[in-house]
C-alpha cells in the first residue's frame, strides 16, 4: 500500500475539478509510474495512454486508486484481483457511514478484497501521502507541498490527516506519511500502526481517533510496537453505548479511551498541534528515563508559564543537585534564580553552558530551554548540537522573535535535531508528554510486554 | 463456569441473586459479611443468633433486583438487634412476596457499621469495543454527581488496581480525613483486581459491587449485582 512500484488511477479524468483528475495529477508526481485507467478516457495523461482496465496496464501495478462511485467498486476490485494488484484506495463515500445500503456495499467490497487479498484504504477517505517518494494518493490540492518528516500521521478522518500534514508543513517539520483511514474496511489502526512501526523513516506515530469497534486491539498494538505512539481521542462530550448500562451511566466512552491509552503506554493530548509537538519531542529525542524536567529560561515570565504547565500536565520539576547549582553559580555569579527553573534573567553568552550544566544533572531526565531571540547573541547552537545524544536525554527548545531574524539559527538547531517550539505552552505540553511517556514505560508497560513473550 | 453462574444459567436467569453474587465474590477472595438464606421467619431468627446481632434482613429472590424499593420498603430492614425484630422483618418479606406471587427467601446478614469506613463503588463490565473493563470511584455523591471514576481494561494486577484508586480526585479521602483512619487501599485494590478477573473469566455483562466498605482493616463487599451476558 504505502510502498508501491506502480500506481493505477482507476476513473482518471481529464476534467479539472473531478476527483479522477485531481488524483491523477497528484499520482503523476510519484517517483514510479502512474497509469490512467478509464474506459471512457482517450489520449494520454502525463504521457501515459488511457487503458480500459487495470488488467490492460502493461506493468505490474500494485496500488490502485479508485476514483469511482461506490457501486462500481466491487467489479473493479475483481479486475484488480485478476491483475494481481495488492492494494487499493477507495475515496468514495456512501458506504458504512451512510445507512444500511452503504453498509451492505461495504461488506461486499471487503469480501471481494479479502478474496483477492487486496488491502483497502477507505472507503470515505482523502487517501494517503508519502512525501519522501512523492506518493500523493490523495485528491486534495497542495499535498505536493507537504515536506518529508519522521512522524507518521494515522488519522481516522481523511480530513484530519490533511489538517495534520499541512500543519507539519507550517511548523517546518513534515511527515513520513499521512494516512486517512476513513471507514477502515480492512486497513485500520492496527494494520497502519504495525506498518509504520516497521517503516524506516518513521520515528513517531500519531493517532487521531474518533472511535473504533475494537479498542482493545488498537491498545494492544500500541503496546507491542517499539515506535512511540501519541493519541488524540476526539469526542469528550460523546457518550457511547457503554453509558447505556447501569454502571456505564457513570462514564462515557471517552474515559475508557483515555484510561486505556495510559494503561497501554500511550500519552494522549487534546489538540492537533499538541499531537504534532508531542511527536516531534518523542521522535527526535532519546527516550527519557523519568518525568523530571530541568528548565532553563532566559526570561522569568515564560519560565513560570512553562513550570506551571509541566506540573499540571504530569511532569515534575526536581531540585537540581548541589553540584549543578554550584556550577551554574560559577558560570553566572549572582544569577537570578539558580534552582529549577534556572533563570538567567536575559540571553547571555554563557547561556549554552548553563543549559549543558542542567542537562548533565543526574536529577534531570528531560531538558526544556526557553529564550527570546537576541540578535547579537543568537541561539547556543554549538552547545545544543549533539547534547541530547551525549547526555541521553531529550533537549527541547522554545523561542519567540522575528521569524526572519531567527530563521538561520532556528534552522541550525533543527538541523542539529533539536525539537523547536513556538510558545511556552506548547513546549511545556511536549515536555509533559515526554514525562508521561517515561512514567508509563518506567511503570512496567514494557516489562509486561517482555513478560508476555 | 462458577457454580453460581451455572445455577443461574440452568434456571434461565441472567441476573444472580445477591447471595449468589456474594458467593461468587467470596470465591474470588473478596471479603463479604456473614450471611445465610432462610426459607422461614424461624430460620431467619436462628441464623441471626448464629451470626450475632445486629443484622440486616433482605428479600432474596431472582425476581427482585432493586431490593430497597420493593414492596414499599419491606425488602430491606437494617439495624435489627433482636430476635423479635428479625422475625418481624422476615415475616413482612414473606407476606409481601406471597401477595405478589413471588418466590422469595430472606437473606440474613451481619450488619456492618458504614460510618466506620468509606463507601467505594467497584464495577466491572464488558464493553463492546474494549472487552472486560473495571471502574472504581467513591460512593454516593462523588461518583454520581462529580463523576470521579477511574477506569482500567481488565484484567489488572494489584499495582494497576492501586493506581486506578490513587488517581481518583477523591483518593485523599481514603488516606484519612479529619482524623479518620486511612483505609486499607491494598485490600480495596484487591477487590478491583478480583472484579476485573471475574469479568474477564466469566460471561458477565456487568458486575456492580456497590458499596464496598473500605476501612483501616480491609474492604468488605456489602452488595453485589451480577448480570450475565445474553445467551452464552
Amino acid at each position: 500500500m504505502f510502498d508501491p512500484t506502480a500506481v493505477a488511477v482507476v476513473g482518471a479524468s481529464q476534467t479539472e475539478g473531478k476527483v479522477g483528475y485531481e488524483a491523477m495529477v497528484n499520482a503523476a508526481a510519484f517517483d514510479g509510474p502512474a497509469y490512467p485507467v478509464n474506459p471512457s478516457g482517450s489520449g494520454t495523461m502525463f504521457g501515459e495512454p488511457f487503458v480500459d482496465s487495470v488488467a490492460d496496464v502493461d506493468d505490474a501495478v500494485d496500488l490502485a486508486l479508485l476514483c469511482l462511485p461506490g457501486p462500481a467498486v466491487p467489479e473493479v476490485l475483481d479486475e484488480c484481483g485478476a491483475a494481481g494488484v495488492g492494494a487499493a484506495v477507495i475515496y468514495a463515500s456512501g458506504f458504512a457511514e451512510a445507512g444500511e445500503e452503504g453498509e451492505q456495499l461495504q461488506a461486499t467490497v471487503v469480501e471481494r478484497a479479502n478474496e483477492h487479498e487486496i488491502a483497502l484504504l477507505g472507503p470515505n477517505t482523502s487517501g494517503f501521502v508519502v512525501p519522501e517518494t512523492s506518493l500523493l494518493c490523495s485528491f486534495a490540492s497542495g499535498v505536493d507541498e507537504i515536506p518529508t518528516g519522521n512522524t507518521a500521521v494515522v488519522a481516522q478522518s481523511g480530513g484530519v490527516a490533511l489538517v495534520l500534514a499541512f500543519q507539519t508543513r507550517r511548523q517546518g517539520r513534515g511527515v513520513s506519511a499521512t494516512v486517512g483511514l476513513g471507514n477502515r474496511a480492512n486497513v485500520g489502526f492496527v494494520e497502519a500502526i504495525e506498518y509504520f512501526d516497521g517503516h524506516e523513516g518513521t520515528d513517531a506515530i500519531v493517532l487521531h481517533v474518533e472511535g473504533t469497534d475494537d479498542g482493545r486491539a488498537l491498545l494492544e498494538t500500541c503496546r507491542n510496537v517499539d515506535t512511540p505512539v501519541v493519541a488524540y481521542k476526539v469526542g469528550q462530550s460523546d457518550v457511547g453505548e457503554f453509558a447505556a448500562s447501569h454502571t456505564g451511566a457513570l462514564t462515557g466512552d471517552h474515559a475508557l479511551y483515555e484510561a486505556g491509552f495510559a494503561q497501554y503506554g500511550v500519552p494522549t493530548v487534546d489538540a492537533t498541534d499538541h499531537l504534532l509537538d508531542a511527536a516531534a519531542a518523542l521522535g527526535d529525542s532519546p527516550t527519557p528515563d523519568g518525568p523530571n524536567v530541568g528548565v532553563v529560561t532566559a526570561q522569568a515570565g515564560p519560565g513560570i508559564i512553562i513550570t506551571d504547565r509541566i506540573q499540571r500536565a504530569g511532569g515534575v520539576l526536581p531540585e537540581l543537585t548541589a553540584e549543578t547549582r554550584d556550577r551554574v553559580g560559577e558560570i553566572l555569579p549572582g544569577i537570578t534564580y539558580a534552582d529549577n527553573p534556572v533563570d538567567t534573567g536575559r540571553p547571555m553568552p554563557a547561556f549554552g553552558e548553563v543549559v549543558t550544566a542542567v542537562a548533565e544533572d543526574d536529577n534531570v531526565d528531560i531538558v526544556l530551554v526557553y529564550e527570546l531571540f537576541e540578535q547579537a547573541l543568537g541561539f547556543p547552537v554549538e552547545e545544543l548540537d549533539g547534547l541530547a545524544e551525549r547526555v541521553d536525554k531529550p533537549v527541547l527548545f522554545a523561542t519567540e522573535g522575528i521569524e526572519a531574524d531567527l530563521a538561520e539559527d532556528r534552522a541550525a538547531l533543527e538541523e542539529a535535531g533539536v525539537p523547536v517550539f513556538e510558545t511556552p505552552e506548547r513546549a511545556a505540553q511536549a515536555a509533559a508528554v515526554l514525562a508521561r511517556y517515561a512514567r508509563f514505560h518506567a511503570a512496567g508497560v514494557d516489562a509486561e510486554v517482555s513478560a508476555d513473550v | 463456569m462458577s457454580d453460581q453462574i451455572a445455577d443461574a444459567r440452568a434456571d434461565g436467569r441472567q441476573t444472580l441473586t445477591e447471595a449468589e453474587g456474594k458467593r461468587l465474590l467470596a470465591d474470588a477472595g473478596v471479603a463479604v459479611p456473614s450471611f445465610e438464606e432462610c426459607a422461614s421467619a424461624d430460620a431467619a431468627v436462628e441464623a441471626a443468633e448464629a451470626i450475632g446481632f445486629p443484622v440486616v434482613v433482605k428479600v432474596s429472590s431472582p425476581a427482585v433486583t432493586h431490593k430497597s424499593e420493593w414492596a414499599d420498603g419491606a425488602g430491606v430492614a437494617v439495624g435489627l438487634d433482636s430476635p423479635a425484630a428479625v422475625a418481624d422483618a422476615a415475616t413482612r418479606i414473606f407476606e409481601a412476596a406471597a401477595e405478589r406471587g413471588v418466590d422469595a427467601e430472606v437473606l440474613v446478614e451481619q450488619a456492618k457499621d458504614v460510618d466506620a469506613g468509606t463507601e467505594v463503588i467497584v464495577g466491572g463490565l464488558r464493553d463492546p469495543s474494549f472487552g472486560p473493563v473495571v471502574l472504581t470511584g467513591l460512593g454516593g455523591v462523588f461518583t454520581e454527581v462529580f463523576e470521579d471514576t477511574s477506569h482500567r481494561l481488565a484484567p489488572v494486577d494489584r499495582r494497576e488496581a492501586r493506581a486506578a484508586i490513587e488517581e481518583l480526585q477523591t483518593a485523599r479521602l481514603l488516606e484519612g480525613y479529619r482524623g479518620s483512619d486511612p483505609v486499607d487501599v491494598d485490600a480495596l485494590a484487591a477487590v478491583v483486581e478480583a472484579v476485573g478477573d471475574l469479568v474477564t473469566e466469566h460471561s458477565i455483562a456487568e458486575l456492580d459491587v456497590n458499596p464496598v466498605l473500605a476501612t483501616a482493616d480491609g474492604a468488605v463487599a456489602l452488595d453485589a449485582l451480577v448480570v450475565l451476558e445474553d445467551g452464552a
